[in-house]
C-alpha cells in the first residue's frame, strides 16, 4: 500500500531520515516494491557531520535503512490515507 | 482472464525496471555500509537486494579534519550492508576545503587516537553512573 502511496508522492521534497541518523532532504526521483527510494537534489541536513556527502547530489537509499519519510505537511491528504489503510486492513 | 496477466506483467516489468535499472553512469559513486565504512568506486553491477559490484574500490576514512583514500580493488558487496549509494557530482568538492590527506599510517594513528578517546569517555561515564547525577 504504502509503494503506491509513495509513487503518488514521486516529485516532492521529502527528507529521508536514515536509522544511522543520517537525514537527506531532496526530491523523490522514485521507489521501488523495497520501499528503497532515489532522491534527486539532495542536501544534507547537518552538512558539517557529514563531509563525505558533501558533493552527493543524487543517491539511492536501500528501504530497510530508513527510519523515517518526513513528507510535506500539504503533501499528506490524510483521510485518503486512512481509507487506503482501512481497505487493506479489511481486505487482509 | 488475458488482460489481467498483461497487466501483471506489465506492473512487474515496471517495478523490475525501477529496482534494477541503477540510472548512473560509470561515474564514481559513494557507498556507505552500516558499519560505517564509506567505500567509492565505480559501480559494475547492481541487484534489487543492493548487491553491489565496485570496481576500482577504496575506502575514504575520516577522522576529524584529516582523510586517507585506502586502495581495495574490486570489491563485491552484500546488499544488506548497504545504507546508502550516492552520485559524486565532478563538479563539486568532494570533501571540504579545510580537511587534509594524510598517510595511511597516520590516519590508522589517528583512527586508535579516536576510539582510545571514546572508550575513555564510555569509562568515566560508566563510573559516574553510580551517582545517579541524572
Amino acid at each position: 500500500m504504502f509503494f503506491s502511496y509513495f509513487k503518488d508522492l514521486v516529485g516532492r521534497e521529502v527528507t529521508v531520515e536514515l536509522k544511522n541518523d543520517l537525514a537527506i532532504r531532496g526530491t523523490l526521483h522514485s521507489v521501488d516494491q523495497y520501499l528503497n527510494i532515489k532522491l534527486e537534489n539532495t542536501r544534507v541536513v547537518d552538512q558539517d557531520k557529514y563531509p563525505h556527502m558533501l558533493s552527493v547530489r543524487n543517491c539511492f537509499i536501500r528501504g530497510s535503512v530508513v527510519r523515517y519519510v518526513q513528507l510535506p505537511p500539504d503533501g499528506v491528504d490524510i483521510e485518503l490515507l486512512h481509507d487506503a489503510t482501512r481497505r487493506e486492513a479489511r481486505g487482509g | 482472464s488475458l488482460s489481467s496477466n498483461i497487466c501483471l506483467e506489465t506492473i512487474l516489468c515496471c517495478q523490475l525496471l525501477t529496482s534494477h535499472s541503477f540510472i548512473y553512469d560509470a561515474g564514481k559513486l559513494l557507498v556507505l555500509l552500516r558499519d560505517g565504512r564509506k567505500l567509492m568506486g565505480t559501480l559494475r553491477s547492481f541487484d534489487q537486494f543492493a548487491n553491489a559490484v565496485l570496481e576500482g574500490a577504496c575506502e575514504r576514512v575520516i577522522v576529524g579534519d584529516l582523510y586517507c583514500d585506502i586502495p581495495l580493488g574490486l570489491y563485491v558487496i552484500r546488499g544488506e550492508n548497504v545504507v546508502l549509494i550516492g552520485e559524486l557530482d565532478l563538479e563539486r568538492e568532494e570533501l571540504p576545503p579545510h580537511m587534509t590527506h594524510v598517510s595511511v599510517a597516520e590516519i590508522r594513528r589517528a583512527q586508535k587516537a579516536e576510539r582510545e578517546a571514546t572508550d575513555l569517555k564510555g569509562t568515566m561515564r560508566k563510573r559516574m553512573e553510580f551517582l545517579d547525577l541524572e
